[in-house]
């Protein structure tokens, strides 16, 4: 093989791949750094939308709005964010601390459900929850994220029951979802962790 | 002439070579994503992006590309506009984007982009190649919509997320899970292949 022939055959695809690479790749990361903030902007207004909606407060549409009504309505200990601390619900008057609500995870059907769950003060019955994150079947397991579902949890006292889809009727009880039985399980063993172990996560703060 | 072939770039993608109807490509996300008229217009519009800015860059750097190394090439740049559109969509559109999921990512391995890539961006100049990239684009694009329409009308009464169908109407579950994608696809290639195409050929 002669020089020019190794250069064609051997060096050049390499460097042209190299260029061709940095010059996307610079691109791309232009593109990113660009939109980091609006992306983590989305993200902790989320999380505050989760938390509003877990704790039963009407969610605001707008984000000024969303960002006010978080304000008012809570005020974080330790990291809360992180799932590491927690949010003590304020309401009323004095803002009052009327509840507490904390991230939880646990492992789902096919990836991981992370939830906001938000407790009275009694820390055993539910003001509500909300799920963050879950890859779970659509239309099948993915029907937690749906409002009924979410909304049985309200003012009930846990350990929850789960009972056939349509029979709950106890103060304790909630629809598990048809076809869904795994997942169902798995928001039980979340929901009902989280409920045994809020005094301990909250500091006994009762 | 060259009017004529700029006319015929164009309309062949949507009509009798179509990408999905007619080469069955991109079948993934035609099945995935089109429970839902407005995560479809999202989708596809991604993939129109795509397949029109990849094929003209492709075709811009066609000469400068070694063949051994021409499939990486290629792909480095589908890759790249891909996520382009997904870092766009994640700031800007946060429900639609979570609710994509991963669809977004796997624009990338849709067959469409990579065909016309290797099958006309790598032998034209960048004009053409703009214009059948952007038509491929049209061409999965009416298709999805379509599909997309009678899903989420059969299957939630609505369209764009707004009730159209009364309570009288009952939800066809099926049609917004997966198997309901299948049956929409079939009677749509049924139909366009027995009746659309068919007329073509007698004329012929």
């Amino acid at each position: 093989m002669n020089g020019s022939l190794i250069f064609k055959e051997r060096i050049y695809p390499v460097l042209f791949m190299l260029v061709l690479t940095l010059i996307f790749i610079g691109i791309v990361s232009a593109i990113y750094l660009s939109t980091r903030e609006v992306v983590l902007l989305n993200e902790s207004l989320f999380l505050k939308k989760a938390l509003l909606y877990a704790a039963d407060f009407p969610v605001p549409e707008g984000s000024t709005e969303a960002e006010e009504a978080f304000q008012t309505h809570f005020r974080e200990v330790g990291d809360g964010r992180s799932g590491e601390g927690y949010f003590e619900i304020l309401q009323g008057q004095g803002s009052q601390v009327v509840g507490y609500a904390f991230l939880t995870s646990g492992a789902g059907l096919w990836g991981e459900i992370e939830a906001v769950l938000a407790f009275e003060k009694d820390l055993k019955t539910l003001r509500g929850i909300e799920f963050t994150k879950q890859n779970e079947t659509p239309g099948l397991g993915a029907r937690i994220t749906e409002q009924w579902f979410k909304e049985q949890f309200r003012r009930k006292k846990g350990p929850f029951v789960f009972v056939p889809e349509g029979e709950a009727a106890g103060s304790n009880e909630v629809d598990a979802i048809t076809g869904a039985t795994r997942t169902s399980e798995a928001v039980k063993a979340i929901v009902n962790r989280a409920v045994n172990e809020a005094g301990e996560f909250v500091g006994g703060g009762n | 002439m060259a009017r004529g072939k700029v006319k015929n770039t164009f309309l062949d993608p949507l009509g009798k070579n179509n990408p999905v109807f007619a080469q069955v490509l991109g079948i993934c996300s035609t099945l995935a994503v089109t429970n839902s008229f407005k995560n479809t217009v999202v989708m596809t519009m991604g993939v129109l992006f795509t397949t029109t800015l990849s094929n003209f860059t492709i075709s811009l750097v066609r000469k400068l590309i070694p063949s051994r190394v021409r499939m990486m090439a290629e792909t480095l740049i589908i890759a790249a506009y891909v996520i382009i559109v997904d870092v766009v969509l994640r700031a800007y559109l946060p429900d639609i984007w979570q609710q994509l999921g991963p669809y977004v990512g796997l624009i990338i391995t849709n067959c469409i982009i990579m065909g016309r890539a290797e099958a006309f961006a790598l032998t034209n100049p960048p004009g053409l190649s703009l214009v059948d990239g952007l038509a491929s684009g049209i061409g999965y694009t009416y298709v999805l919509l379509v599909i997309a329409l009678f899903r989420e009308l059969l299957g939630s009464g609505s369209i764009w997320g707004f009730q159209i169908l009364g309570d009288w109407w009952t939800n066809w579950s099926i049609m917004i899970m997966p198997p309901g994608a299948f049956f929409m696809l079939a009677i749509f290639i049924w139909i366009i292949k027995g009746v659309v195409l068919k007329e073509e050929e007698v004329k012929k």
